[in-house]
Parts: structure tokens; C-alpha cells; sequence
């Protein structure tokens, strides 16, 4: 990823946008701003900052803190991310089936292991500790509906 | 002095000790709902409802303002420590606060919040005590040509927040106000920006937003540099915990003039504690003496806005209590608890119900001393989270956002969203994208889209009336002013100079 592709990206978004502005339904109110109006002059603009902002990048102006010194990654970088990202999924994939305790203890090792822990029982039984806790304070002190702890209690 | 007596009165009850208890167990929830993200005051009262069967209806009240209180002190405990802001009042917060907290002065600025928030606290309950019906008055006088206005305002604000480049500031701003455009048009019931989704035709929550590109986001940058576990340490910790003398003095400004902003608008309908926040800060940015600390940690800009979310907190109270007329979320379930005990509020409330009334006032008062109490011990308590191992505390940071959000609104989707913010975040730090002008935008862009449409429809399409409405205008005329006016001076001075 660079700042380049980021504009890339960017640029696409408001394509998106603009063709999301394009299929909003007319509305049959007669009224002196409709709702197309705010959503035009907004994606418009920022189409407007993205060039630009593609524009300098492709001049090499915009800023990427992987290639400054003290804010460089070290090796294993995408791994990390994706270890973090994982535990985000296994709870989206595994919190109605599952109940919120072990959804919450993989995010957690997902997480954990994004920060170098390794993946074991110690890390395991941690992370259980704090997703147990959570679903504690949330669910049983202040009532919040985070549904079952356990699958076996659905 | 009529008012001073009834209140003296409302002391006599809220002092009793079973009215107390009620308060503190207030002020404690409400701080515990503050600090865990997701989870704001409002889905807490909401769930306290069923209590109204059983509890009376002061020893109720007192609780709930002792929630509402409390939620507002406890969002900036996060914000500061761990880049995570509770609610979305705490994101400006978060900018300076965390920056300080990263320079090794966290308990600093948690102190400088605790404090703040009960100077604006208690200024606001003044003001609710003595001077509610003229500010009432004040607040209503704005209509929407003046809502737009002071969006505009906030608009102009926002420049305080653009960060390193201007670019990249609006970049973040464009996509802050697109993302405030999803969901159902209020006006005509038309979605857009849905892709066909049901999920996403109320609008993206503002706390999933902020959640995931401060707290995710964080954990992702931090992940993807991998130095964090090295150093085994999330942040440094030097000297003393307490505020210095100087610290002081940078502080009591920004707190009163913080109060100045909140309460005000907290007390117009869908005033709000946002704005008051980000008009602090760059009020505070504006005004110190040290500008080059913004960005890097400058005490002003978290004791300006934790000052204005807390009077803004009072603020919301005073038209519920003086006219009946719930100006946030919180508000209208408070009002509906009032319904529970066939109350009416309005302007009748305070000869029919004079003793609920001045008991939950001054139970106000006495919350305010109870958070301070509560929250300045806990400086030190709150600091040590930060001893926590990384893996650990990223894993319980990572998985209380997640529970927030999913307990929030059930909803499996805006688990998804948060983790898509967070890799937003994570892609806007990583290119030195400031997060905070997308969070404003967010907030602003329906707000002052409905006020536009609002006015233009009262005035008949004349676009002339935000200008010509003295209130609407004078705003204008400030927005402008700090637009142009910091130009105009720098190359006054510098034509005087050369």
C-alpha cells in the first residue's frame, strides 16, 4: 500500500458514492431541496480532495509512516494485522451459535497473538478470564443483552 | 431567593441517606458506563426503567442524574488512557488526552478532567438552579436557519483538527459527512447510500465509528508496527500523578470558558455535547499560549472540552425539567420514566412536583462532589491499566469494544463495522490522516443537512435566510470572521513587519 493506491482507492469510493447519489429515489414531496442535493455537493467535493490528494502522492508529497525510521514495521507485519483482524471475524462468524465467552476468548488470543503472545493455554485461559468478565459486568451487572455466556446455556 | 429556599429544601431530602445511596450508586454506574465504549447513559436508564415500579420516584431520579452525571465523567477516563473514547462526547478528548497520557502525564490529564468536569458540572447546575428560564428562552429563539449556522461554526472548527496537512484534514472531513449521509432521508423517507441493506438505513452509530477508528484502529497501527511487545510497555509513566502548579494555571481558563460553551448548547434542542466540545478545543488551540503543544499533548485542549461535555450535561436537563421537551436521547427515556410516575414536565412541573424537582438539583450538586471524590482516587488505580502487558490489554481493549458495540444494539453487523472502521483507522494513521475530522463530519453532516432543508422550506427556497435573521447572521459572520481573520492578520503583520 502506498499513499499512490490510497488516492486509487479513494477515487473509487466517490465513483461508488456518485453513482449511489444517481439512484436515490425521487421523492414524490414537493420541496425546495430534495435529498439529492447535500449527497451531490458532498461526493463532488470530495472527489475534488481526492484528486488533489492523488495528485500529490503521485509527486511523492503524501506521507507513509512505513518508510519513516522510528515508525517502520518490523518483519511480520501483515501477519499481525491479520491475526488481529481474525479474532474480529471469529466472534462475527461464532457470537450466535456460540454464546459471547469463547467468540470473545478467540478475539482476544486473536488479538493477543497480533501482539506477539503465543498461542497457547496460558493465553487461552487469559483471555477467557477477560472475555468471562466483560460478559459479567455487561450482561449480569448492567443488564446489557449480550446474550448467552455459553453455548450450552442458549 | 425563592429559588435559593426551595433548593435548601431539595438539600434536606437528597442529604437523607437512603436518597444518597441512591445517588451513589448513580454516580458509580454511570461512571462504569462512561468508561466501557458502546455503552452510553441512555440504553442504561432505558434498561433501569422497570425499576420505577418499585423504587419512588426521587430516590429514582437521583440515580438517573447520578447515571447521566457520571457517564459524562467517565467517557474521558478511556478517551485518555487508552485512546478509546467511552462516548462520542469524549472523542476531542481523546486527541490531547491520550497525546499527554503517551508523554507520560495520564494521570495529568485525568485530573485536569475530574476537575474540570466538576467546575462545569457545578456551574451548570447553578445555572439550571438560577438562571433556567432565560437560557430556555435563549435556546429556543434558535431555529434551523441557526442550527445551519452553527454547523457552519463547528464546520469552521474544524480546521483546529486537520491535523499535519489540510489535504488530508478535508480528505478526512468528505468522508466523515459522506458517511453521515447513509441511511433513510428523514424528510422524504428515501434511503441512500444503503447498497439495499436494512442495517444501514437508521445511519451509522457515531460510537461505532469512533470506537473503531480510535481503539481498533489503534490496536491495528500498533499490531502492524509489531514495537510495541517489545518494549513491553503501552506507555511510560514519570514523576508525579497530580497536577503542578503551572498546570493549574493553564487549566481554570479552559475550564470555565469549557462550562460557557456546554451549557448553552446543551440546553438547545439537538444542541448536543459534541459541538461544545470541538468549539472548546479550538477555542483553547486559539487561545494558548502554548499552540505548538496541540497535537502533542497540550492540557488546555482536555480541560476546555471535558468542561463543555459536562455542562452540556446540566444544560440537557434544564429544558426536560423547565419546558417538558427531551433534547437528547437520555433525555427523552428520563422523560418517559416521568411519564412512569404520572408526572408531567413542563413549565407546571415546579408547583406541582417543587420537592422531586429541587431534590434532583440538589442531588446534582451532591453528585458532582460524589464523582469528584470517586473519580480523583481512582487517578492512580485508572493509571495502572497501563502496566498491563500489551498482548493483554489490547486483547481486553479489543474485546470490551466489541462487547460495547454488540450489547448496543445486538447487532452482528456493527461488530463488522467496527472492525471496518478499525482497519479505516489503521489506514488513515498509517498515511497521516487526522481521525477526528471524520468523526465531526459524521455528526454534523446529518445535523446540518436537516436544518438547511428546515430553514429553506420556512423561508420558501430563500437561501438569503441564514443571513438576514440577526442570530442566524451573527453566527455567520463569526464563521466567516475565523475563516478569513487569521489570514488577514498574518499578512497584516506581515506587511508591518517587512
Amino acid at each position: 500500500m502506498t499513499p499512490f493506491r490510497v488516492a486509487l482507492l479513494l477515487v473509487a469510493l466517490c465513483g461508488v458514492a456518485a453513482w449511489q447519489v444517481t439512484v436515490i429515489p425521487e421523492s414524490l414531496m414537493q420541496m425546495t431541496v430534495g435529498p439529492v442535493l447535500a449527497p451531490g455537493v458532498i461526493v463532488g467535493a470530495l472527489s475534488v480532495f481526492a484528486v488533489l490528494y492523488g495528485v500529490s502522492a503521485w509527486r511523492g508529497r503524501q506521507a507513509d509512516e512505513s518508510q519513516a525510521p522510528d515508525q517502520s514495521p518490523l518483519p511480520g507485519a501483515n501477519a499481525r494485522v491479520l491475526s488481529l483482524l481474525g479474532g474480529g471475524v471469529a466472534f462475527i462468524a461464532l457470537v450466535i451459535p456460540l454464546g459471547f465467552v469463547i467468540p470473545g476468548t478467540l478475539c482476544g488470543m486473536g488479538v493477543a497473538h497480533a501482539f506477539d503472545a503465543p498461542l497457547n493455554l496460558k493465553s487461552a485461559g487469559i483471555c477467557a478470564a477477560i472475555a468471562s468478565t466483560f460478559w459479567f459486568v455487561f450482561a449480569q451487572l448492567l443488564g446489557v443483552g449480550l446474550g448467552p455466556a455459553l453455548p450450552w446455556l442458549i | 431567593m425563592e429559588a435559593f429556599d426551595a433548593l435548601m429544601g431539595g438539600f434536606a431530602i437528597a442529604l437523607q441517606p437512603t436518597t444518597l445511596m441512591w445517588g451513589f450508586v448513580g454516580c458509580f454506574v454511570g461512571t462504569l458506563v462512561g468508561v466501557l465504549p458502546g455503552i452510553g447513559p441512555a440504553l442504561t436508564i432505558a434498561l433501569l426503567l422497570p425499576l420505577t415500579y418499585h423504587v419512588p420516584a426521587t430516590s429514582m431520579f437521583v440515580m438517573f442524574a447520578g447515571i447521566y452525571y457520571g457517564a459524562a465523567y467517565g467517557g474521558s477516563t478511556t478517551s485518555i488512557l487508552l485512546n478509546t473514547p467511552g462516548e462520542s462526547a469524549a472523542v476531542v478528548t481523546a486527541l490531547e488526552g491520550n497525546k499527554m497520557a503517551r508523554r507520560g502525564r495520564a494521570g495529568q490529564a485525568l485530573a485536569t478532567a475530574a476537575i474540570g468536569s466538576f467546575v462545569a458540572g457545578t456551574i451548570g447546575t447553578l445555572a439550571l438552579t438560577f438562571v433556567a428560564p432565560w437560557v430556555v428562552e435563549a435556546a429556543l429563539a434558535f431555529g434551523p436557519a441557526e442550527y445551519f449556522s452553527l454547523m457552519v461554526l463547528s464546520v469552521v472548527a474544524v480546521s483546529a483538527v486537520l491535523g499535519n496537512s489540510m489535504l488530508r484534514g478535508l480528505v478526512a472531513l468528505g468522508l466523515g459527512l459522506l458517511l453521515g449521509m447513509i441511511g433513510v432521508d428523514l424528510q422524504t423517507g428515501q434511503p441512500r447510500f444503503t447498497f439495499g441493506r436494512p442495517e444501514l438505513l437508521d445511519g451509522i452509530e457515531v460510537t461505532v465509528a469512533a470506537v473503531g477508528l480510535f481503539a481498533v484502529g489503534e490496536a491495528l497501527y500498533l499490531a502492524w508496527q509489531g514495537r510495541e511487545s517489545k518494549t513491553g510497555e503501552v506507555m511510560k509513566l514519570s514523576g508525579s500523578l497530580w497536577m503542578s502548579k503551572s498546570d493549574w494555571a493553564r487549566s481554570w481558563k479552559p475550564w470555565f470558558r469549557g462550562a460557557l460553551f456546554g451549557f448553552p448548547i446543551g440546553a438547545m434542542p439537538a444542541g448536543g455535547a459534541e459541538l461544545p466540545t470541538l468549539l472548546s478545543y479550538y477555542t483553547e488551540k486559539k487561545l494558548s499560549k502554548h499552540p505548538e503543544e496541540f497535537g502533542h499533548g497540550a492540557i488546555e485542549g482536555v480541560a476546555g472540552p471535558e468542561a463543555a461535555n459536562n455542562a452540556a450535561a446540566a444544560g440537557v436537563l434544564m429544558p426536560l425539567l423547565t419546558l417538558g421537551i427531551p433534547t437528547s436521547a437520555t433525555a427523552a427515556i428520563m422523560l418517559s420514566a416521568f411519564e412512569g410516575y404520572g408526572i408531567q414536565t413542563g413549565p407546571q412541573l415546579f408547583s406541582q412536583q417543587g420537592s422531586l424537582v429541587w431534590t434532583l438539583i440538589a442531588s446534582l450538586y451532591i453528585g458532582n462532589v460524589i464523582l469528584l471524590v470517586l473519580n480523583l482516587p481512582l487517578v492512580s488505580l485508572w493509571v495502572k491499566l497501563l502496566k498491563i502487558p500489551p498482548p493483554w490489554l489490547y486483547a481486553g481493549i479489543i474485546v470490551i469494544s466489541t462487547a460495547g458495540v454488540y450489547g448496543a444494539g445486538n447487532s452482528v453487523f456493527n461488530v463488522g463495522l467496527l472492525f471496518v472502521f478499525g482497519l479505516l483507522g489503521y489506514i488513515m494513521r498509517r498515511f497521516d490522516f487526522p481521525a477526528a475530522p471524520l468523526i465531526v463530519g459524521l455528526i454534523l453532516a446529518p445535523l446540518g443537512e436537516q436544518s438547511m432543508r428546515q430553514a429553506l422550506t420556512i423561508s420558501q427556497g430563500e437561501w438569503s435566510t441564514f443571513f438576514t435573521r440577526p442570530l442566524s447572521g451573527s453566527l455567520m459572520a463569526i464563521a466567516a470572521l475565523l475563516l478569513i481573520g487569521p489570514a488577514l492578520w498574518r499578512q497584516l503583520r506581515a506587511k508591518t513587519s517587512s
